[in-house]
């Protein structure tokens, strides 16, 4: 086969998979900015920044991301304690139990989330019920069932992490350190841990990660403390709002910022590195050894900065800019529009009246306008949304006076914000 | 520096399972020694310095360092230092941060550590090398930041686990040297275990042989290479030539054999076996290649071996002939190299001459494989 | 004390290592095998009010199961079809995802395991960053693209190859590449990981040998990545068949998955025992569905979660 055809092959292939992969996340982070209260990229109206506002005053939300953190934090210390000892004993067990120990400790990747949620709402509830404790005790609050049910799981994932830098771990170290006099304590405190911190750091970040983005086990274990999870199931399932893909664009950020970090911290050690080996004894132990600028050779870091002052120019833009000029604008515009658009159908219609005399009015949606059909999808938009019955928000959201009347007649999504 | 104590293992057994690692061993090692055990791999020899150190219990018998009974004493709270195999240097600790680990371990301050770190690094060579990594060292400074982390813990006893294995031929034999000396100036006792002969004939004061969890002799380099106890003791260490046979007459430590291929061979009684050869006995003779010199062809007698040369190679300081012997093994004579011609006599068959003393005999029995 | 215990605490220590077996029998017992257990006992019991929990009535029954088969006592079918339509549904659409999941992935995993070069670090990167995102927003940002306004259907009849819009969501489009999305990364990385260790060599001399290229991977490269391939669809499948998010977000109104019937029962009938005994069938279908591909591939368990 032709090779540079191949290759050819292979580049689109990645193109359409990466676009399918990054596609969804770019188009919702557009719709962030545009004023559109039914989140859309297309036709792009009005640059604006009140879906951010919007998202900073919605109480609802602000609990859920207090509520995660405060799950997230309880999960990450106890599923990286029980995954730890788990690897541990993974790699001392006795070898004919083994087999079965890891079914048991891998079992929870696969069952499936839903289950896990339910068996940890039954069970508590039944050892509540057998301690005497009332509905409210410690043991039915939401915040501890959710931690134990997602701790299930997500301990099964740091164990597997822990694991994997376990096997290289040489024990003639911990036997070094109790030679010299340590002891258990001690030779796991300053040898073992110390040994472990990447991937302990790596366990916890993916236990918060992993927490932060639960949902299934969450939705039967939550109770009385809604996780941002929760909150946003809540909100997308009962109708959208671009302020929620406000909060996708700042999440993307921020994982962009820490990916970039994290490559930047890489490449940094690794010219570190680099550095002390070239460097002789003395500069070495007169700590003078010159050290790369932060910046030189190492790509992420650059991208790094120029993301930080980027995100710098669009708050500090956000400020200032106020986007109500074009909003008013593109109203005119689409008042004069749908005046024109209305006046056109009201014309038709009573053509068609005076041809049939038949009392059928024209079916609504904007079928047949060709180009212009766009445009007029955007407008009945907000209207479709308000006129839903929860989306509490969108409601509450600015941009008024949007109701032009004409959209909820005509918008085929008047029927969609009541399908969910 | 703390003076050596003795070490004594008595009736020392060691089980995993079904599987026998040490066998009734019976060790007194002198306060101060450099004490060897040798043997190939798997027979036994880490299990015992691991019994020492603490890492394993006895299934019978016990463990005495400096007289007392280490019975239920955990490795961290014996006067011993292990020095492992691969040495076991803390990747994440600086060298200096290594050397004073057990310092650290009692409480002592930093700038205490930093300064007894700082003496050591200076006895073994390395100074201003403190700042550094363990990963940033040679493997030869590795070794000898392994050596200062064991003494900075004051050890009475210093175990080492082959530590030499991993260097390289060149390194491994300025090592020894370096050994012995560092041992000779702190005066404690050392407990090496290895699978070289000549790191083991160089470096100790005494040997003990191993082999399948059986130790087979103890003595001082000297008896073992020229008084072997076992026909695995004089297989084992160095090279040897083994003749078989029956023998024909015992008359005090003299036994002369019957032997398979070369006739009637006279040899002396190894010391270990005196008395327990008789007539009519599977026996074995040992006879070193250095011990073999050419003769007249044609000449016969009790300590004369003809036989046919094989093959034929220079060494430099020696050259070696290789000549058929019995079971399939070859008969190496190495002849030093004083600048005198030598001609080849491929395909001929060559008289050997040897002296008596040198020709040792003993009941037969397994042999080395190598 | 049995030696095993005695030898582990001599080991690790007396109180690290109490530490260490309290933690790992919390886990084990506590958090897995005893509220599994709890619930499978659940789901034989009558619903019953708190008050009567442990009283008279609550004896073991079969009502729960004999629901999901033949629906309501006294309902006019002989069979509970519509649950019974969700649950194979279900399974049948888990396969497919999971499938579509292996074609799509397998191709990226090779080329990101046996290529060298700076720019699959950037790939990778590219790779992870979506699943740092939650799975709701990314469902979310699914449905603006599938929406009847969202991008696709403007492009669509924008290009004129559609007159009126399109409804995905209502035709599970949506759903199956939302729930395809979702889990590309679990099968990508249990592949990778596999076919990274897979010499290059091998490959070459395959091909030097004058394989095709489709022989090459089905001889030398699919049998050697077969745990990572078999570790990714088990990855995919239970999890797609436990989805809940996705569902109920693109999922079309007319369709449920069935989680979602689960989901029901728990939080809109406050019929627990019936949802636990969903769950137990949903567990234990995925388990044996599962465990029968693996016996067929001949893959261990073990091989999980590499």
């Amino acid at each position: 086969m032709n090779l540079s055809f191949l290759r050819l092959s292979v580049w689109i292939y990645l193109a359409i998979f990466f676009a399918y992969l990054l596609g969804p996340l770019v188009i919702m982070a557009v719709t962030a900015f545009n004023s559109p209260s039914f989140p859309s990229a297309t036709p792009w109206e009005c640059l604006t920044f009140e879906w951010f506002s919007a998202l900073f005053q919605d109480t609802r939300i602000l609990n859920g991301i207090k509520n995660s953190i405060i799950i997230g934090a309880g999960t990450v210390v106890l599923s990286v304690l029980m995954g730890l000892a788990g690897a541990l004993m993974l790699t001392q067990i006795w070898p004919k139990l083994r087999a079965t120990y890891y079914t048991v400790i891998i079992a929870p990747i696969l069952i499936p989330g839903v289950v896990l949620g339910i068996s940890t709402l039954v069970f508590w509830d039944r050892i509540n019920r057998m301690v005497g404790l009332g509905p409210d005790s410690v043991l039915s609050s939401g915040l501890f069932l959710t931690i134990l049910g997602q701790s299930t799981f997500i301990a099964s994932y740091c164990m597997l992490v822990l694991v994997a830098r376990l096997q290289r771990y040489d024990t003639a170290l911990t036997e070094a350190a109790l030679d010299l006099g340590a002891t258990h304590a001690q030779a796991f405190r300053k040898v073992l841990l110390p040994f472990m911190r990447p991937a302990i750091a790596s366990a916890a970040v993916l236990a918060f990660l992993a927490s932060f983005e639960n949902y299934n086990t969450t939705t039967f274990t939550f109770g009385e403390y809604p996780t941002l999870t929760i909150e946003l199931a809540q909100k997308v399932r009962y109708g959208i709002s671009p302020a929620i893909s406000a909060l996708a664009f700042i999440i993307v950020i921020l994982t962009v910022f820490a990916a970039l970090t994290n490559e930047a911290a890489i490449r940094r050690r690794e010219l570190v590195a680099a550095a002390r080996r070239e460097a002789t004894v003395a500069e070495l132990s007169g700590g003078g050894v010159k050290l790369p600028g932060f910046l030189s050779g190492n790509a992420a870091a650059g991208l790094l900065v120029a993301l930080a002052i980027a995100t710098i120019v669009v708050v500090g833009t956000a400020t200032v800019y106020s986007p109500d000029q074009c909003i008013t604008d593109i109203r005119e515009q689409k008042r004069i529009e749908a005046d024109l658009r209305a006046e056109e159908l009201r014309r038709k219609r009573d053509e068609e009246r005076k041809l049939k005399a038949a009392e059928e009015p024209a079916p609504a949606a904007p079928t047949g306008t060709g180009t212009s059909s766009g445009s007029f999808g955007g407008v009945f938009d907000p209207n479709a949304l308000q006129n839903a019955p929860a989306a509490p928000e969108a409601e509450a959201n600015p941009p008024a006076g949007n109701n032009s009347g004409f959209g909820g007649v005509f918008d085929p999504n008047a029927l969609k914000g009541t399908d969910n | 520096m703390s003076a050596g104590v003795g070490v004594d293992l008595e009736n020392l057994w060691i089980r995993f399972g079904d599987f026998v690692a040490v066998r009734d061993a019976n060790v007194n090692i002198k306060g101060g020694d450099f004490f060897s055990f040798l043997g190939p791999s798997g027979c036994g020899k880490t299990t015992i310095l691991r019994a020492v150190s603490g890492f394993l219990d006895p299934s019978e018998g016990n463990v005495l360092i400096g007289g007392k009974n280490m019975k239920g004493v955990g490795p961290n709270k014996r006067p011993t230092a292990l020095i492992f195999q691969n040495l076991a240097l803390f990747p994440l600790m600086k060298v200096w941060e290594n050397i004073a680990f057990s310092m650290e371990i009692k409480g002592a301050s930093a700038a205490e550590r930093r300064k007894r770190a700082d003496e050591l690094l200076e006895m073994i060579a390395l100074e201003g090398q403190g700042d550094k990594l363990p990963s940033e060292l040679s493997g030869g400074q590795r070794q000898r930041v392994a050596i200062a982390r064991a003494l900075c813990a004051e050890p009475h006893v210093l175990l080492l686990d082959e530590p030499l294995s991993a260097l390289d031929l060149k390194l491994r034999q300025h090592m020894r040297t370096e050994l012995r000396e560092i041992q000779q100036r702190v005066g404690i006792t050392f407990i090496y275990i290895t699978h070289d002969q000549g790191e083991a004939l160089t470096m100790s004061d005494s040997i003990a042989v191993m082999r399948a969890g059986v130790i087979d002799q103890i003595g001082d380099g000297k008896t073992i290479y020229n008084d072997p106890a076992t026909p695995f003791a004089a297989s084992f260490v160095g090279e040897n030539n083994v003749f078989r046979g029956k023998v024909k007459q015992v008359s005090g430590d003299r036994v002369l054999v019957q032997s398979n291929r070369s006739g009637e061979l006279l040899a002396r009684v190894s010391t270990a076996n005196v008395g327990k050869m008789k007539e009519g006995d599977s026996a074995m003779i040992f006879i070193r290649p250095e011990a073999l010199e050419l003769a007249k062809t044609g000449t016969e007698g009790d300590h004369y071996v003809s036989a046919r040369v094989v093959n034929e190679e220079f060494e430099g300081n020696v050259f070696n002939i290789f000549m058929e012997g019995d079971g399939g093994k070859e008969i190496k004579v190495s002849l030093p190299n004083h600048g005198q011609s030598f001609d080849s006599h491929k395909g001929e068959t060559m008289t050997l001459r040897y002296d008596v003393k040198n020709a040792v005999a003993m009941p037969a029995g397994v042999l080395a494989t190598e | 004390m049995p030696r095993f215990l005695k030898d582990f605490l001599t080991r690790n220590g007396t109180g690290p290592g109490l530490v260490m077996l309290g933690l790992v029998l919390f886990w084990t017992v506590g958090l897995i095998i005893l509220p599994q257990l709890s619930m499978l006992d659940f789901s034989f019991r009558p619903n019953l009010p708190p008050p009567e929990i442990g009283g008279p009535k609550d004896v073991y029954t079969l009502e729960n199961y004999k629901y999901l088969v033949y629906g309501p006592e006294g309902g006019g079918q002989a069979y509970n079809a519509v649950d019974l339509m969700v649950f194979f549904r279900t399974l049948v659409a888990a396969v497919c995802v999971t499938v579509f999941n292996l074609i799509l992935c397998y191709p990226i995993a090779y080329y990101l395991g046996q290529t060298k070069g700076n720019h699959i670090r950037v790939l990778a990167l590219m790779l992870i960053i979506p699943y740092w995102i939650n799975e709701i927003l990314r469902a979310f940002a699914l449905r603006i693209i599938f929406g009847e306004t969202g991008v696709l259907n403007t492009i669509l009849t924008g290009i004129g190859l559609f007159d009126t819009p399109f409804d995905f969501i209502r035709n599970d489009y949506a759903l199956y590449a939302g729930l395809g999305y979702a889990y590309i990364l679990l099968m990508i990385f249990p592949i990778y990981n596999v076919i990274e260790s897979l010499d290059h060599n091998q490959i070459e001399a395959a091909r030097d040998l004058g394989a095709p290229w489709w022989r090459i991977h089905w001889r030398v490269v699919i049998p050697y990545a077969k745990p990572g391939i078999s570790s990714g669809c088990t990855m995919v499948f239970m999890l797609s068949a436990g989805a809940l998010a996705a569902p109920q977000i693109l999922g079309g109104p007319s369709s449920l998955w069935f989680t979602q019937l689960i989901y029901q029962q728990f939080n809109d009938s406050s019929d627990w025992p019936q949802g636990a005994a969903y769950a137990v069938v949903l567990l234990v279908t995925c388990i044996l569905l599962v465990l029968a591909i693996m016996r067929l591939f001949k893959v261990n368990m073990g091989d999980i979660g590499k």
